[in-house]
Order: C-alpha cells, then sequence, then structure tokens
C-alpha cells in the first residue's frame, strides 16, 4: 500500500483504519456498483462500518461478532449461582465465587483489547451509545461521567479481587485467560463470540459446560441492555483504485458475498453479515448469539478500532492502566480528553 | 607518426588495466563491493532518510507534509519517550554488571580443563540459539502468575509472597524482561570471551603457577588484563545492543503494561506501524540512532583514555 504496489482487491477492519486509505485516495468508491439487489443481501448494520461521506468503499464478509460473559454452567450450579441481570447481582456471584477460592473473571490483558471490552461495555450501559458519539463528534468530552464512572466500575471490581493476579501481564493469543477457566480456576469471561469456535476446537469436554449470558446491565444506567459492543462484519473488502478492471473485482466480491458463501460462512461456524443465512446455523451458542445480535437496537464497535489510531492508543493504555490500578479513573479520561483534543483539534 | 604513439600508449594503457585487474586491491574491492552494496543500501542509507523523514507529518501512504521542527519539538515534551530513554539506560546497565561478568565467569570455567566442560559448553549456548519469540514464549509459560514454573516453584517451597506478578505489575515487568534478556545473551558473551581466552599463551599461566599464583590470581592478573580490549568491545556490544534492542521485550510485554517496560525501539514501532505517525517514528529512531551513536564513541574515548594513562 505505502509502496504504490496495492492489490486490486485488499481487506481490512473498516472504520478507522479503512478510513486512512479512504483519505488518501487509494479506495476505489463502490456506490455505482451498489445494485438495490446486492445492497439486501447485506444486514444494513454491518455496511456503515464501510461507509465514508455515504459512499461504499468496504463491503462486510467474514463474520457478525459481539462480546458476551461466558461462564462455567456446572461451577455457577455448585455454587447455587443465577445469571446475573444487574450489577448488583453481578458483584453478589462475584463475591461468592471469591468466598469458595474461583477467579471470577479470567482475563488477560497484555493483549489490551480484552480489558478494553469491559470498559466499552460498561460506557455504554451507564451512558447510552451518545455518550461515545458524542465524544467521538465532539459535542460531548471523554471525560464525561458515563468514561469516569467505567474506570469507577473496573477499579471496583479489581480491588474486589475479580480478575487474576497478574491480569495485565497475561496474554490472549496464547490462550492464558482461557486456561484458567478449563482448570476449574475461573468461572466467566468476557469474550468475543468468536470464542464459539474456540471453545469446541480447544477443549470439546469443556464447551459443553460452557454457555454465556450478556453483559448485565448497570443501575441507574441509561444504556439498553440489549445493546452490545462489537463488529458487524469483521473483515471488510475494497478495491483499489489502482485495478484495472473494477468491473472484474466488483463480480468476484459478488461471488464473496452470494448465498452460497453465507452457506460455506456458517459451517465454518460465523455468522456472516448477509441476510437470510441464519436459517443455517445449527450450533447452538452461534443460534443464541444470532438472536442477540438481532434483537439489539445498538452495537457498539469495538473502541479500538472506532476510534483514530492514536485515540485508540491511548484508550488501550489508559485502560490497561486502570486495571493495574496505575492511574484514577480522571486520569485515564482526562488524558484520553487531551489527546482527542490534539487529535481533533478541538 | 602519430599512429604508433597511440598504438604504444594504448599498448601501456592495455598493461596498467591488466595490472589492475589483478592487483590485490582491485580484487578485494571486487570480493567487497556486493556486501557494501546491500550495507549501505539497508544499513547506511535509511539513517538520513530516517533524519529526513523527522520533518514531515507522514502517513507512510503517499506524500508527507513538511512541518519543519514540529516532531521534534514533541519529541522534547513526550514523556512517554523519556520513560523509554530512561529504560534503555536501566537496560545497557543491568545488562553490563551481569552479561559481562556472568560472560566472563562460565567462559574462564570452561575454558579450564573441567570434567564435562564440552558438554555445558553445548548446554549453556542453546539459548543463543532460540529465535527471540520462542524465547519469549518460554519465559512468558515461567512467569505465568498462576501456572507458572517460577510461581509454583515458589508456592512449593512456602515463599508465597515471592510469587509475584511477573510481566503484570508495573514495578517488576521492567525486570522480568531483563532477566530474560540477560538469559539470551550470556552466551553470546561466553563464546567470545572463549575465543578471548583461547589466544592467551598458555606459558604465562605455567609461569603464574611456578611462582606460585592461585588460580583466582592468575584470573585477576592474567585473564583480565590479556582479554581487557575483548571486554571494551564486548561493552560497545552489549552497550549498543541494549539501547537498540526490540525483540524480546516486545513479545514479552510489549512494552507495556501502560509503557512500564517500553523502550525506545517499542515505542518507535507503536508510533510508526500501529498509530502509521512514520514522520515521528522516524524521529525516534533518529534520536535512538544519535544517541546510540554518542554513547558508544564516549565509552570508547574514555576506555581509550584509560589504556593510554596505564601505557
Amino acid at each position: 500500500m505505502s509502496a504504490n504496489n496495492e492489490p486490486d482487491i485488499f481487506m481490512s477492519w473498516g472504520s478507522s483504519s479503512l478510513e486512512l486509505y479512504v483519505k488518501e485516495d487509494k479506495v476505489l468508491d463502490l456506490t455505482p456498483y451498489m445494485t438495490d439487489e446486492w445492497l439486501d443481501r447485506f444486514v444494513p448494520a454491518s455496511l456503515a462500518i464501510g461507509m465514508f461521506d455515504g459512499k461504499y468503499y468496504g463491503l462486510p464478509v467474514t463474520s457478525m461478532n459481539t462480546a458476551v460473559i461466558y461462564y462455567r454452567t456446572d461451577l455457577f450450579e455448585k455454587y447455587g449461582l443465577s445469571v446475573p441481570k444487574t450489577y448488583s447481582e453481578l458483584l453478589n456471584v462475584v463475591d461468592v465465587l471469591k468466598a469458595n477460592n474461583i477467579i471470577p473473571f479470567s482475563l488477560a490483558n497484555k493483549t489490551r483489547w480484552t480489558g478494553s471490552m469491559y470498559y466499552v461495555y460498561l460506557v455504554d450501559r451507564i451512558g447510552g451509545p451518545e455518550a461515545f458519539n458524542n465524544a467521538l463528534n465532539r459535542t460531548g468530552a471523554f471525560n464525561d461521567e458515563p468514561f469516569i464512572r467505567a474506570g469507577e466500575i473496573i477499579q471496583e471490581l479489581v480491588r474486589k479481587g475479580a480478575f487474576p493476579q497478574g491480569v495485565n501481564g497475561m496474554d490472549e493469543d496464547t490462550g492464558q485467560s482461557r486456561a484458567l477457566l478449563y482448570a476449574d480456576r475461573a468461572a466467566m469471561y468476557l469474550m468475543g463470540t468468536w470464542a464459539n469456535g474456540t471453545f469446541p476446537s480447544e477443549n470439546p469436554e469443556m464447551n459443553e459446560k460452557i454457555d454465556f449470558f450478556p453483559f448485565p446491565a448497570i443501575d441507574g444506567g441509561k444504556g439498553d441492555p440489549k445493546n452490545l459492543i462489537g463488529t458487524p462484519g469483521d473483515n471488510y473488502y475494497s478495491v483499489s483504485k489502482k485495478c484495472a478492471n473494477p468491473e472484474l473485482a466488483v463480480e468476484f466480491l459478488k461471488y464473496l458475498t452470494d448465498a452460497k458463501m453465507a452457506k460455506k460462512l456458517v459451517a465454518a461456524g460465523n455468522i456472516p453479515p448477509f441476510t437470510g443465512a441464519e436459517d443455517d446455523i445449527k450450533d447452538a451458542k452461534i443460534r443464541k448469539t444470532n438472536e442477540l445480535l438481532n434483537q439489539a437496537p445498538h452495537v457498539q464497535l469495538w473502541y479500538d478500532q472506532a476510534l483514530p489510531l492514536e485515540l485508540a492508543e491511548v484508550h488501550l493504555n489508559t485502560t490497561q492502566a486502570l486495571f493495574g490500578l496505575q492511574i484514577t479513573p480522571e486520569e485515564a479520561a482526562n488524558q484520553m480528553e487531551a489527546t482527542a483534543v490534539e487529535v481533533f483539534g478541538k | 607518426m602519430p599512429l604508433t604513439i597511440h598504438k604504444s600508449s594504448y599498448r601501456t594503457g592495455v598493461k596498467n588495466v591488466k595490472a589492475f585487474i589483478h592487483s590485490r586491491r582491485f580484487v578485494i574491492f571486487l570480493f567487497l563491493l556486493p556486501a557494501a552494496f546491500f550495507c549501505i543500501l539497508y544499513l547506511v542509507a535509511p539513517i538520513p532518510i530516517s533524519a529526513y523523514y523527522s520533518f514531515f507529518d507522514w502517513r507512510g501512504i503517499n506524500q508527507g507534509r513538511f512541518i519543519g521542527w514540529e516532531n521534534w519539538k514533541r519529541l522534547i515534551n513526550d514523556r512517554v519517550f523519556w520513560l523509554s530513554v530512561k529504560n534503555n539506560f536501566k537496560l545497557v546497565f543491568f545488562s553490563l554488571i551481569t552479561q559481562i561478568p556472568i560472560g566472563l565467569v562460565l567462559a574462564a570455567l570452561l575454558s579450564s580443563r573441567l570434567k564435562g566442560s564440552r558438554i555445558f559448553k553445548v548446554i549453556f549456548f542453546i539459548p543463543m540459539l532460540i529465535s527471540s519469540v520462542a524465547v519469549a514464549f518460554l519465559w512468558r509459560y515461567m512467569y505465568d502468575p498462576y501456572f507458572g514454573l517460577i510461581n509454583s516453584f515458589f508456592r512449593l517451597i512456602g515463599l508465597e509472597r515471592f510469587a509475584l506478578d511477573w510481566l503484570g505489575d508495573p514495578a517488576v515487568a521492567f525486570y522480568s524482561v531483563v532477566v530474560a534478556t540477560c538469559w539470551q545473551y550470556i552466551p553470546l558473551y561466553m563464546i567470545i570471551f572463549m575465543a578471548g581466552i583461547t589466544s592467551i599463551p598458555e606459558e604465562l599461566y605455567e609461569a603464574a603457577k611456578i611462582d606460585g599464583a592461585t588460580s583466582l590470581q592468575s584470573f585477576w592478573r592474567i585473564t583480565i588484563p590479556l582479554l581487557w580490549p575483548t571486554i571494551v568491545n564486548a561493552a560497545v556490544l552489549v552497550i549498543v545492543g541494549s539501547l537498540k534492542y526490540f525483540a524480546l521485550i516486545f513479545a514479552l510485554t510489549g512494552g507495556g503494561p501502560n509503557h512500564a517496560s517500553e523502550v525506545m525501539a517499542t515505542y518507535m514501532y507503536v508510533k510508526a506501524f500501529t498509530e502509521m505517525r512514520m514522520g515521528y517514528g522516524s524521529t525516534i529512531s533518529f534520536s535512538l540512532f544519535t544517541i546510540a551513536f554518542a554513547v558508544s564513541v564516549f565509552f570508547l574515548y574514555i576506555t581509550n583514555l584509560r589504556k593510554k594513562s596505564r601505557w
């Protein structure tokens, strides 16, 4: 891409990573090729992440993912716990598990986006989607009350011992979080729904004992507890401006998003961002995920993908520091706001 | 007669060219050419180029925007950059006081005719043969707070309070990384010192022995002074290596938690390739070069001074 040698079709995560290339005039505007028939194939929310200034630049292909709290049903049963619907119920679950020497949440936060999921959910539950959207379009700020409150709740959970010791040193990519879950040391795990496919392949026996519930409501919060965080399309495919045969490239994209592809994606354990694919889903957890996604009034894109790259880096670092009790929620929020002022110029 | 003159001068010309082609200098030049070409292209040229890019706001795509000294002003006020410089110098310090002495002691032990020294030579050299990312994996599993070898060991012998959060605690993470780095690099210096020790004439030790010197005395009075130039060179390698160190830190902590183990190279990587700010990344990398260059020149200068004053 930098060497002016871009491929005809390339892949990104949409949003800010794709926007960078759109701004540098590297990406073909797909709008003229978008027939109504083709547009109808996509779940509308998933198209938005590949759109800039009302034009289509990237099309979702791979999977819709959200984050849910996976839990060990056998451990919950053993300690007489039920699925928490609110934060106060969740605190009760944390207390009971702690009393029985079980780590409530398994989390490997060297990876940083893993801890970020808690923060994104908390801000959404406390302030609703507006909190983030306003901060991003600069009618609000990243040190508004929901952001500080989210930091406070994370630190409250840390102080209660809800997370493993050494949480910021453990690596999600080497499975250090799931090891705790499999070894009966931890009971819950907030993770993207790609884990629906990870559990059966890593540990089919354990998979039977794992179920999930949506992130609980925060008492007095503005956000709808049906809201989710995640990505409605995962990989976005774009055509580069230098492509000699845009018609052929578009033809290939159509092929990548047709009904046959949808069936293949479902067979691989994905929820394709296409309409009419859900009937083929067999796996119970994936069906349940799909239902959650269909009922969600709003799906907040992961902050590290929704934010401009510099700001995403500050978000990931300050959130990690919150988990390590290295900074106060106010300091974290103020650092975010200061960087936002620098990036947006206001 | 101009033609003959021309002819003869042509002949001597050919002779000269022939002599030149067969001269030692030309052959050396010819054989060095390919290596020099790639060295200049990939190692030397990027230095001035990165200095040039440091004056641009550049995303790595298309053309950058010239912004004068903006990146440098930003760097001077960048708290995280200075933290990473501090960490780099801490790494230099700890590497110097561990890698060189331990490497030296191991080299001395293995060079003496200890039983089984050949086997230990091979065993001690293994860390050097493993790629940094694999070393990082190894240490990551050893540092695991719940299932790791280190914490399990401390719990087993009842020293629960030493079972730390090795990579997650910002006060400890940097030192955990230093330990892994030293483990990986001690064998390199061990081999360098062993090569140095072999070149020390055996007669000196024999003479010392006859004069009644203990082996410790001959280590201090013979091995160390004769090995001194090698030690200085090794120290320069340690200093420069520690200042530009990247791989193991990046793989173990990524410079985290929240910059606690950040060094200049990891910070440069994040700025240039994660945040796609190539201009600012170049500013960091050129400062890295300047600092490493200045420190090694300074070090060589003071060690030379010492040598002169001794003679």
